[in-house]
């Protein structure tokens, strides 16, 4: 299970994730991330509450990228849990 | 959660999901329960964890590919020797076909195909058997501890 807070300030949305993202959860992270990156608005990905994440995490990362650049803004990870960093460390030549 | 021998030099602890990726978490949960009963230390069990936690993703997402209304269970079994790690999974769908197993090019930039690449990171050795009835697959990892 996932659970998310979204703050807004000025031009920034940042969503607060808490939980573990797998294959079960990792569209309904995409149903929230996606639509703030649509309107255009720099988003920050809080993921201090993240204990775990896998390859389906990894995916939402860089989807959540491409539809940045695209929208000509960008996402930011930010506060980044241990047991994630060590995930972005193996997975750092494919981001 | 079965123990299927439980001395000091050679433990196995074997457990059934359903195949649905609501059950990764079960997946995981059995998994640190079990590396935790075999005082794995806490670093490479995450590690482990990842590996089991992608393997089993990987069923769900190939080799269920086309019912993801099954009924259809998967098992996983944790095998550990003062020496050695091996953990199998069984399952019922889609014989593997082993020339498609293979994580993408580093330099392709699009999301999926990572679950591969993490198992082979983890572990040392990937092995892909047929399983034995009423198994179609059983895939087989080890780590040498």
């Amino acid at each position: 299970m996932i659970k998310f807070k979204v703050t807004e300030s000025e031009n920034i949305s940042t969503v607060f994730l808490d939980g573990e993202i797998d294959m079960d959860v990792a569209d309904n992270v995409r149903e929230v991330v996606f639509p703030l990156i649509d309107s255009g608005k720099e988003v920050h990905l809080n993921l201090k509450g993240v204990q775990y994440m896998d390859s389906s995490g990894i995916s939402v990362i860089v989807e959540s990228n491409q539809r940045a650049k695209e929208k000509n803004t960008k996402v930011e990870l930010k506060e980044v849990s241990q047991p994630v960093e060590k995930v972005l460390a193996m997975a750092r030549k494919f981001l | 959660m079965s123990t299927e021998v439980a001395d000091t030099t050679n433990l196995s602890e074997k457990k059934d999901f359903l195949v649905n990726s609501s059950s990764l978490k079960d997946v995981r949960s059995f998994s640190r329960e079990v590396f935790e009963k075999f005082k794995i230390n806490e670093e490479l069990r995450e590690e482990l964890v990842l590996a089991i936690a992608e393997a089993a993703q990987n069923i769900v997402k190939h080799a269920y590919k086309d019912y993801p209304d099954t009924q259809d269970r998967m098992a996983v079994r944790i095998s550990c020797t003062d020496k050695e790690l091996e953990i199998s999974f069984f399952d019922k769908g889609k014989p593997v076909e082993k020339s498609k197993v293979k994580h993408r090019a580093i330099d392709d930039v699009k999301p999926g195909g990572l679950g591969t690449f993490f198992i082979q990171e983890i572990m040392d050795s990937i092995k892909f058997k047929e399983g034995d009835k009423p198994w179609i697959n059983n895939l087989v990892l080890t780590k040498k501890l």
